[in-house]
């Protein structure tokens, strides 16, 4: 039993553990559905953990594993509720500078957003991590000029629906 | 007027604090579950499809050797050996050749690549079953030819016709009818399971391979 190989992933996905819930969060619409996928998320890093040499980041390869999970592996495991009982994090409005127009484009942004396929859901949530177009292109497996293309057309796309 | 994306991104960081948080504990039980992955799935999937083919042999009249005394009196025993053996020997060269492909399947590549390895994995999967359903159908036509050539099949069937309005030459077309129609029946009902599991499995999977090759399109 390789423990000491078990404690240091676990440690670095606690630590990582946002990376995970974020995806969860696009790729789900209700709780428990957010915590199979986180699972099964889990599951596929910890399985792919002894191939991961530490030549990039834990958190590059994380998402990588994550995103892979979320569009091509995962399958839901049980029937789950399609109610819209889960608004925890995507539509939470903060009472401190609770602007009503913001909020009210906000929402219209991720509810738009919750509508892209899977691949566009993809682009969108690595743009708002921050990631550059090589990481992109890399993680999708497409040309950086087309991650570029793409993510312009969704930019456009959610501006038409902010000012119609 | 500022950036609504740029919003978008704002607020995207500022949500992290109301992300659920998991305890070391919590996620070290995770890891021991099972997965139930595509992948798992497929590759239980076409565990079962590499051996339904051969579990006609767990029929009593396959088993015990009596549609083997069938096919000697209708002398077509030979073909059916050789058939049989063809059988296998197609079983085995797609089982090492989805076994190699399935090992390649990582998710630690990049999303193209991985759909396109679940995709190839699957169609070797696919290309075995429509070889195993034409050898099935083949061994039915075998048959069908050997009750046709056959002058006495009623006879070598151990079949005694009745004292009714049936000629013996009316049986042997009726035999020969319900041999036919049972083999493109059996034939066209396990391919009708085999694409109605294979496109439940693989939709999304193609829609979202579809879309990444639209993009380098």
């Amino acid at each position: 039993m390789n423990t000491e190989l078990e404690h240091q992933f676990v440690t670095e996905l606690e630590s990582n553990q946002n990376i995970v819930h974020k995806v969860c969060s696009l790729y789900t619409d209700n709780r428990e559905a957010h915590n199979d996928l986180f699972q099964e998320i889990a599951i596929q890093l910890w399985k792919a953990y002894p191939r991961f040499r530490g030549d990039s980041k834990f958190s590059t390869w994380m998402y990588r594993v994550a995103l892979n999970t979320a569009i091509t592996l995962y399958r839901k495991s049980r029937k789950q509720p399609h109610t819209q009982d889960y608004d925890s994090v995507i539509y939470k409005i903060r009472a401190e500078e609770y602007d009503p127009t913001v909020e009210e484009q906000l929402k219209l942004m991720y509810s738009a957003i919750r509508q892209l396929g899977d691949i566009d859901k993809a682009l969108v949530f690595l743009y708002l991590e921050d990631r550059n177009y090589s990481e992109i292109a890399e993680t999708l497996g497409i040309s950086e000029v087309n991650a570029r293309v793409k993510m312009n057309r969704i930019k456009t796309k959610l501006r038409t629906i902010l000012n119609p | 007027m500022i950036d609504e994306l740029e919003l978008l991104k704002e607020d995207w960081r500022k949500r992290e604090e109301h992300l659920p948080r998991l305890s070391y504990d919590q996620i070290y039980k995770m890891i021991w579950k099972k997965s139930s992955s595509l992948v798992r799935w497929i590759f239980y999937i076409s565990i079962i499809e590499f051996l339904l083919p051969h579990l006609l042999y767990l029929i009593p009249s396959f088993r015990d050797g009596s549609s083997y005394d069938i096919a000697r009196s209708l002398g077509i025993n030979q073909w059916l050996i050789a058939l049989t053996a063809v059988q296998y020997l197609v079983a085995l060269f797609f089982i090492l050749q989805f076994y190699k492909r399935y090992r390649e399947i990582s998710a630690l590549d990049d999303a193209r690549k991985l759909m396109n390895r679940i995709i190839r994995t699957r169609r070797t999967v696919k290309n075995y079953v429509i070889v195993s359903l034409s050898l099935i159908l083949l061994v039915f036509a075998v048959f069908v030819t050997g009750m046709y050539l056959d002058d006495n099949l009623a006879a070598s069937l151990g079949v005694t016709p009745g004292p009714g309005r049936v000629s013996p030459g009316e049986l042997k077309w009726i035999m020969i009818g319900v041999m036919a129609a049972a083999g493109i029946f059996f034939t066209a009902l396990m391919g009708g399971i085999y694409f109605l599991l294979y496109g439940l499995l693989t939709r999304k999977l193609f829609r979202n391979y579809q879309e990444l090759k639209r993009m380098e399109a």
